[in-house]
Formats: structure tokens, C-alpha cells, sequence
């Protein structure tokens, strides 16, 4: 793994973004997360993730359609980038590879838990 | 649901999103925030989303999403107003005319205002460097006379002796009692005011001594000496232990030690003293002064406290002195009350306080509050002057201010651009104004009126006046420019759509104004010009040329003098008296059947009349046998007036139950000068041995010599006796030079408020006609005449000048009308030909202006004002 760090809740958005595709604009994350962390998350906190994650290259973005709801104001859809792609998956296999070399009898105690 | 129409998320959090997150993020987030708030107003409720949309603003502050710091702060200004001073110094050079106006203008102001503040300053630091001055009291009595109430500054003699004994709170008490005298030092030889006082006078006063000890007032031979009386008779020596010798009359006189020399007086002050000596030396002076007397005065009796709540007290205390006071006296010197006036605060009421040792400072504070208006007039009129040349100026800057927007000035960085550069032109007249101030108008001001304000730069107070009046006058100058000028926008500028500054109200509005307030200075000027000259002609009520008068010791002395002066073939009429016109009278106490009034008396012979040209308007002058007319008097007419109308000689009245009959009625005549109203009067018949006065009525055309001749006598007569005499004519003191110099102050004033005036309609003209070259030219190479282009000049100014006129003639006329009435007991009738003198001389004013500017169109060569682009 390079320089680049993805921190723990960026990997999270960056996860809901690539799985809401082109719903992905913030207040839609913002719903997405909340349900499955079931707790509250600000706008402000999933606007600075957003924001880091494309400043560092994770993301690229697009005005979307603009609704009434909206007060008329044009969403932004987030689009997980290649790089992103690959970030992804490597820390998904360091994941995989650490849980795999867990010894057996303690993985399924964690399992349990 | 409730309807989404209805319901909206707050303001406030909003406009505060919109000030900190970066631009282009706005959009994003405030459609993000505005979708969850709906969200929000249907799950919940409007109340509560609203809260939650702030809160969540507010966690929207993080540095990723908001604006760069860096462009918010903004840099450093410094340079930015280095540019804008240079821009200004360079608009200066580049507009002499222009700059040379504004300077010259603001600084004539600021020069008068800093004079009105050395004044005021002069004026309200009046007698506030006694240390006691919150605890020193001057007692008064009120009592009725005429039926009005008033406050007399003298006090019973007895009465200050025993309110130190009878209170305890009364720490010090000093009696103060002037009396003439002559004063003899080797060979210089004066009559002077010698003041009888208790030694505490300089601890309760606190004059600071510059040699010798204030204590020795106590010793009853010393003297102490004013520094002005100290180099009169000993000039730069120290005169401490020096013998001087007091002659209080003909026969008492004393040696007095020099024990003390005061320091000079501060410049503001209102009581002080020539010479000093202990109280008690009254008993030599004035062997028949009664110390116990409840019917006599003394002139003036100070106490000290030792805080200012006491006096309470000692108010409350006062009833049984009043009641002393009223069993000695007769009922028609009853008094009301006894009162106190705080020294720190005499100088303010000492108006109202009849015969008290302090000086009024009313007509200074009156002169403050005038001073302050013709101030305000002429800063209006140089800050209008201001205005309109950098409205009609603004063309010449409009690429400048175009550019400026360009390179991303806002409008408020134009205006503080335009404000900055009025701060450096105010800051330029500021230092030629107090340059002016303090070398010409205040020192103009002190030698006309001989006295001397003690101004000096190194007050703070003056720092922070003058700060104001530069922030002031920078504002109030530059704002409306300032505003005007940065409203154009920038398209229309570079496009050269933009026209402005040739017709503008404002700006004639403002030139209308100034011609307005120029137009009554001058009206004020000529007016107080003319009421000088109509009251130098203006009758006195006796004939005060061709006399002489002489004031004597005592009725011997009288004789003598009058029997060597007889001998003169230029002497027509030789008149003795023991008071004398313009010089001394005495106050009566008149009981007329129903009511008793106080009138003016004077004490003269027979002769009097005559030989000071006194005219007859009914009965008869006294006889020359005394005796029989011992129980006579003669009035003035404005005493028929007041107290019996109709009826003239033949009325009878008392005085100290002697009963007096009138037997002649003589007119008005001005005992003192214009300042003073004609008072009722009554003549007696003066006792040969009570004459102080000589008065001779001479040959016209001998009065210089016959003035030689009465000194040449006196000093052979009297050697150890200064003469102390003159022309008639000359009594009045400084009345004239008074008048005069109200005349001149207000020409002064005039003259600066004509010369802004046509300074600004020079300016304005000017830029007007440059602005015009090129129609001018035409009109000139159509064959337009000097007639015509005048014409059109001077068309657009008609109109304007004549509603200036129409205006201000009537409102100055008015106003000076009050003036007159305010300030003077008698002046003469205000009329319109003072207005109409003013009107002549502003057209003169003007005509000449325009005619500068229609002989520069006429000269100027048609090809250069078509060449202009």
C-alpha cells in the first residue's frame, strides 16, 4: 500500500458511493450510511469526506438534476474512480488475508461474537 | 403535509453558509441542506428541522469545505493606501487650482476654529487654577429693590467675623475692601487700587508668590505686590524689603514694607490685586470705618469649607444674621436672604451679581456661541467649496476609477480610496489652518482687543478638537463625492457612456448656499460697519467737546485749582461737583408716594449744567445761592418717563425722609457710554467742600492748550499728587475702539466668507467653461460676441444668485435686526440699506468672478478648444 490513506469513514462513503452509483450525492449517502451504521451522521462530516476523497483522487463528481425539493439547486453525483477501484480491492485483500491467517479456533470465536 | 410554501429554512444560518464555504461548494450543500430540511419539516416538525438545519450548519464549518483563509483576511492594506496617497499628492499637482482652493478654504476655516477654541479654552479656564475653588464662597445678599429680586455681592461688615466664630465649618474667612490711593516709590508717584484684605486671602486665592511669603500678610506694616506693580515701580529688581509709601488721603498716610511679590497672574482670572495689605490698616486709612456696623458694607467677604455638603448647614444657619441684619437697617434696605457662589462658578453668574469683586465672563460665553456659528458657517462653506469642485472634477478620474473597479476594487474600496484622499487634503489644510490660527487670527484677535488668551499648541484637548474636525471635515466633505463618483459602473464608464458634472443640483444647490452665507457675512459687516459710524455721530445728550475735567483731592484743593484756572481768558466756565459725568455718580434710594425706586444721582453746582452743555427741557438749573436749593433736584427725562408721567417739575419725593421737590427736567444724556441704558437721574446740590470734580467748558480750539495749562497748574499746585483728568470727549474709555473693533471682526469674517465663496464659484466656473471649450469655439467661429458668450456664461449663475438673494437678504436682516438687540443697549435703526449695500458689493463680487472666466473664453483661440478631442 502506498502513501495514499483512506481513513476508516472514508472507506465507508467511498464504499456508498460505489454501491449507490448514480444516486450517490450527498444527502442519499448521508441516508444510505445512517441506515446501516444506524446512527446520525452530519452533512458537514460526509461533505469533508467527500471532499478529502476527491482532492486525493478517490472521486470524481458531476452536477446531477436539480429537484424543487432542492430549492432548485443541482445534486452532485460521486463517482468512485479507478484508483479508488484498486484502493478498494487492495485493502479488501489485506483484509481477507488477515482474517484468513487468523488462527481457526480464534476466527470462529470472533465469528460468534 | 404542510404546504411547502409555507415553510422555508431559515435565513440567517444560510447567508452565514453562504459567507464561509468555499464558492463552489455552495450549490452542493445548500441543495444537500435545503432537501434534508424538508425532509426533516415532513418527518418531524418545521420548528425542529429549522433547529437541526442551523446545528448542521454549523458542523459544516470544517477547514476542507470552507473559504481559504488567506483570501478572506484581507492582505495587508498598507500598500494599498501608500498608492492611494501617492494617487492624491499627484491629483494636487496635477489640479493647482483646484487643491490651492480646498487647501486655502479648509485651512482659513480650521484656522478660525482653532482661534474659537483658544478662546473657549481662555474662557472656561477662568479662575480654575484657585486650588480652593470648590470650597472658597463669595456671600451675597438677595434683597427687593424696584421690586425684583436681586443678588448683591457686597456683605454687612460685621457679618464675616462672626459666621467664623458661630460654624464650625467655616475653616477660613478674609473681608475684602478697595480703596484709591496714591502710591510713592522714590520718584514715581501713581494713584493706584490698594486692597484691604485678611491674611487668608492667599491661602483661600492661591496666587502663587514669585518672591517673599504670603504668610507676612499678617504683619500689618507689609505690602505685597502684584507682578505688574512690581515692575512698574521697581522694574526687574526684587523688591522684597523695599519701603514704598501709601498716602490713603491728604492727611493719613504709611510706610509699607514690600513682603511679597505675586507671580504673574494666570491669563484667565477675574479676580486679582494691585496691592495688598492687612485689613486692619482700614483704621488708618478710614478712621470713621464702623468694623461693627450692620449698615455698612464691606466689599466683599470670602469663606472657606471644608467641603462643599457643608454648606448646607450653613444656609440653614443664616436666619438670625438676617434677621440682624434687617432690625439695623431701614425697611427699605431690608434684605431677603443671605447666599454664597462658588468661586469656581463666579465668573459665570457675576452678571447677575450687583457691585461683587469678581468679572462677568457672560459676554465671553456669548461671544463662544457666536464665535462657534461664524466657525460651522465657514467650515460649511469651505467643505461646499470641496464638494463641488470634486464632483465636477470627478470626469477627469472616471478611467482611473473605471480601471480601479476593473482590477477588482468594490464600490467600498472606491469610496475609502476617495475618503483616504479628502483625509490627506483636510490633514494639508489642518497645518496651514493652525499655522494660521496661531500666528495671525489669535494674535489678530489679542492685539485688538489687548489682552492676551495664553494660547498655547501644547494642549491635548486641542489635539483631540483638531482630530475631530479633520475626521469631521474629511467626511462631511468626501462622502457625497466619494459616493457619487464610485456608483457608476464600469461598463459605462469605459464605454464613455457615463455624463455627469455639468448639470448637477447638488452642486448648485451648494454654490446657492454658499452665496447665501456669504451674502450674510457681508450684510453683518456692513451693518456693524455703519452702526460704528452712526454711533460715533450720535449725541451724547450734553455737549462733550470743548470741556475739561479735572478730578481734585477735596473742596480746598477745589479752590485753589479753580482760581489759578480762572486766570485763563480760554476758560469761559469753571464748574466744580462731586460727581461728574461719564466719571463717577452715586445710587439714591427715592420714596415716591406709592412705591420706592433706586435712581442715579449726581452732586453738582449751579454751573454744571451749563458748562457741560446739559439742555433744559423744563423749569430751571439751581441758583447760584446755594442754600435755597438745598431741597431741590433736577431729573432726566427718562425719570418723568418711569416715575410720574405727565407731570414734570413740581413733584416731590423723599430721600432718607428729607423731602425734595423737582425744578427742572434736563434730556437724556448718556452718563456712561452706549453699552449702558439712560438710568432716571436725579441732580443735587453738592456742598462746596464735598467737590471732587473740576469741570471747564473752554474755547473751542483751546482745548490743547488749556489741557497744558490745567497740568502745568496741577503740577505746581499738587507735586505730591498725580493729575488725574482729561478731555471730556475721552471719558467713555474704550467704548469707540470697542464698537469699532465688533465692525472690523466682522468685515474680517465677511471677507473670508466672500472670498470662499467666490473662490468656489471661481472653481466651479472654470471647470464648467474647460468642460465647454469645445462649444465655446463654435459659438466663437459662428461669430458669437464677447455679449453673447458672456450671456451664456453667466445665464446658468442668474437664476441662483438671485435666489440666494432672495433668501438671505430677508433672513440676515432679521437676524442682525436680533443681533443689534442682543448685543447692544443702543444702535442705530436697522435699515435695508445695509442689505442692499451687501447685495451691491456680492454682485460686484460675482460680476468680477464671471468676467475672469469670460475673458479667458474671449482670448482663447477657437482652433485649440476644436482640436480637443
Amino acid at each position: 500500500m502506498k502513501k495514499t490513506k483512506l481513513g476508516e469513514f472514508e472507506e465507508l462513503v467511498l464504499l456508498t458511493v460505489a454501491a449507490l452509483q448514480s444516486e450517490a450525492y450527498g444527502v442519499e449517502i448521508k441516508r444510505e450510511l445512517e441506515d446501516r451504521l444506524k446512527e446520525k451522521l452530519s452533512v458537514g462530516s460526509i461533505q469533508s469526506a467527500l471532499k478529502r476523497m476527491e482532492e486525493k483522487g478517490f472521486l470524481t463528481s458531476e452536477f446531477g438534476e436539480a429537484t424543487l425539493k432542492r430549492g432548485g439547486k443541482r445534486k452532485r453525483i460521486y463517482t468512485t474512480t479507478s484508483y479508488a477501484h484498486k484502493v478498494l480491492a487492495e485493502m479488501k485483500d489485506i483484509r481477507t488475508g488477515l482474517w484468513e491467517s487468523i488462527p481457526a479456533s480464534l476466527a470462529s470465536e470472533l465469528r460468534t461474537v | 403535509m404542510i404546504p411547502r410554501e409555507n415553510i422555508s429554512p431559515p435565513r440567517w444560518p444560510l447567508g452565514f453558509l453562504r459567507l464561509f464555504i468555499k464558492k463552489e461548494y455552495l450549490e452542493e450543500i445548500e441543495g444537500d441542506m435545503e432537501e434534508l430540511f424538508y425532509d426533516n419539516a415532513e418527518k418531524v416538525s418545521v420548528r425542529k428541522a429549522n433547529l437541526i438545519y442551523t446545528w448542521e450548519i454549523l458542523r459544516l464549518l470544517r477547514p476542507i469545505l470552507l473559504k481559504n483563509l488567506k483570501t478572506i483576511s484581507t492582505p495587508t492594506p498598507i500598500p494599498m493606501f501608500r498608492n492611494y496617497f501617492k494617487v492624491s499628492l499627484r491629483g494636487f499637482m496635477k489640479t493647482p487650482l483646484s487643491s490651492f482652493i480646498n487647501i486655502v478654504g479648509l485651512s482659513i476655516a480650521i484656522g478660525i476654529c482653532v482661534f474659537v477654541y483658544g478662546f473657549a479654552h481662555w474662557v472656561y479656564s477662568t479662575d480654575q487654577f484657585h486650588e480652593h475653588k470648590n470650597t472658597v464662597y463669595l456671600m451675597t445678599f438677595l434683597a427687593n429693590r424696584d421690586g425684583v429680586l436681586q443678588v448683591h455681592g457686597q456683605t454687612p461688615r460685621p457679618l464675616g467675623e462672626m459666621l467664623k466664630q458661630d460654624f464650625t465649618h467655616i475653616t477660613d474667612v478674609c473681608r475684602v475692601e478697595d480703596r484709591s490711593v496714591v502710591v510713592k516709590y522714590n520718584d514715581n508717584v501713581f494713584h493706584e487700587r490698594l486692597r484691604f484684605t485678611d491674611p487668608e486671602f492667599l491661602t483661600m486665592l492661591t496666587f502663587p508668590l514669585k518672591w517673599g511669603d504670603s504668610g507676612s500678610l499678617s504683619d500689618i506694616n507689609s505690602v505685597i505686590l502684584s507682578e505688574e506693580m512690581s515692575v512698574k515701580y521697581f522694574g526687574d529688581e526684587n523688591p522684597v524689603g523695599e519701603s514704598i509709601l501709601i498716602k490713603f488721603d491728604d492727611k493719613n498716610s504709611k510706610a509699607f514694607k514690600v513682603s511679597g511679590v505675586a507671580a504673574e497672574f494666570p491669563k484667565s482670572r477675574t479676580i486679582g490685586f494691585n496691592f495688598l495689605v492687612n485689613f486692619e490698616n482700614l483704621r488708618l486709612a478710614d478712621p470713621g470705618y464702623d468694623m461693627q456696623d450692620w449698615e455698612a458694607f464691606v466689599n466683599a467677604t470670602l469663606i472657606r469649607v471644608n467641603d462643599p455638603a457643608d454648606l448646607k448647614a450653613i444656609e440653614m444657619g443664616m436666619d438670625k444674621y438676617k434677621a440682624l441684619q434687617n432690625k439695623a437697617v431701614k425697611e427699605e434696605w431690608e434684605i431677603a436672604s443671605f447666599g454664597f457662589e462658588q468661586l469656581a462658578t463666579l465668573h459665570e453668574r457675576s452678571e447677575e451679581i450687583k457691585d461683587d469683586i469678581s468679572r462677568s465672563s457672560a459676554s465671553n460665553y456669548k461671544s463662544i456661541m457666536f464665535l462657534s456659528v461664524v466657525a460651522v458657517f465657514l467650515l460649511a462653506l469651505a467643505c461646499f467649496n470641496y464638494i463641488n469642485i470634486a464632483i465636477v472634477t470627478a470626469a477627469k478620474r472616471l478611467k482611473e476609477i473605471g480601471v480601479r473597479k476593473t482590477i477588482g476594487a468594490t464600490r467600498r474600496v472606491v469610496i475609502v480610496q476617495f475618503l483616504t484622499e479628502n483625509v490627506v487634503m483636510t490633514f494639508f489644510a489642518l497645518i496651514v489652518g493652525v499655522v494660521l490660527g496661531a500666528t495671525l487670527f489669535i494674535p489678530g484677535f489679542e492685539q485688538m482687543w489687548h489682552f492676551d488668551m495664553g494660547f498655547s499648541l501644547a494642549v491635548p484637548g486641542l489635539w483631540i478638537y483638531l482630530l475631530s474636525i479633520l475626521l469631521l471635515t474629511a467626511i462631511a466633505s468626501g462622502i457625497y463625492p466619494a459616493l457619487y463618483i464610485s456608483r457608476f459602473e464600469v461598463a459605462g464608464i469605459l464605454k464613455g457612456s457615463v455624463q455627469f458634472g455639468k448639470k448637477n443640483p447638488i452642486t448648485k444647490t451648494f454654490l446657492g448656499i454658499q452665496l447665501a452665507l456669504a451674502l450674510m457675512f457681508i450684510t453683518t459687516a456692513v451693518m456693524f460697519t455703519q452702526n460704528s459710524a452712526y454711533m460715533a455721530k450720535r449725541g451724547w445728550g450734553y455737549n462733550q467737546e470743548a470741556a475739561l475735567y479735572a478730578q481734585v483731592p477735596d473742596g480746598a484743593a477745589f479752590e485753589q485749582l479753580s482760581a489759578v484756572m480762572d486766570q485763563d481768558p480760554d476758560v469761559l466756565l469753571i464748574s466744580g461737583s462731586r460727581h461728574h459725568l461719564g466719571k463717577s455718580n452715586t445710587t439714591a434710594f427715592i420714596q415716591m408716594a406709592d412705591r420706592s425706586y433706586t435712581v442715579d444721582q449726581l452732586s453738582v453746582d449751579a454751573k454744571y449744567f451749563e458748562a457741560m452743555g446739559l439742555t433744559l427741557a423744563a423749569g430751571r438749573t439751581f441758583r447760584d445761592l446755594f442754600e435755597t436749593d438745598k431741597q431741590t433736584v433736577i431729573v432726566n427725562e427718562e425719570f418723568v418717563r418711569s416715575f410720574n408721567p405727565g407731570e414734570g417739575t413740581g413733584s416731590v419725593f423723599r430721600i432718607d425722609s428729607v423731602q425734595y421737590e423737582v425744578i427742572g427736567v434736563v434730556k437724556d444724556f448718556h452718563s456712561y457710554d452706549f453699552f449702558k441704558k439712560v438710568n432716571p437721574t436725579i441732580f443735587k446740590v453738592a456742598d462746596r467742600g464735598d467737590f471732587r470734580y473740576l469741570s471747564m467748558r473752554v474755547r473751542p480750539g483751546s482745548e490743547n492748550k488749556t489741557y497744558k495749562g490745567l497740568q502745568a497748574n496741577w503740577a505746581k499746585l499738587f507735586p505730591e499728587t498725580p493729575f488725574q483728568g482729561g478731555y471730556q470727549e475721552d471719558v467713555w474709555g474704550s467704548y469707540f475702539e470697542e464698537i469699532s473693533i465688533h465692525a472690523t471682526v466682522w468685515k474680517v469674517f465677511g471677507f473670508m466668507a466672500v472670498l470662499l465663496a467666490s473662490l468656489g464659484l471661481y472653481g466651479l466656473m472654470s471647470l464648467n467653461i474647460a468642460g465647454r471649450a469645445k462649444e465655446f469655439s463654435i459659438r466663437k467661429v459662428l461669430g458669437a460676441g464677447a455679449k453673447s458668450i458672456a450671456g451664456i456664461i453667466a445665464r446658468q449663475y442668474v437664476i441662483l444668485f438671485a435666489v440666494a438673494v432672495l433668501l438671505a437678504a430677508p433672513t440676515s436682516y432679521t437676524l442682525i435686526k436680533n443681533l443689534f438687540d442682543a448685543s447692544y443697549t443702543y444702535h442705530m435703526p436697522v435699515d435695508f440699506s445695509g442689505v442692499v449695500i451687501a447685495v451691491a458689493l456680492l454682485v460686484a463680487v460675482v460680476l468680477i468672478t464671471v468676467s475672469t472666466q469670460v475673458r479667458k473664453v474671449l482670448k482663447s483661440d477657437p482652433v485649440n478648444g476644436l482640436k480637443q478631442e
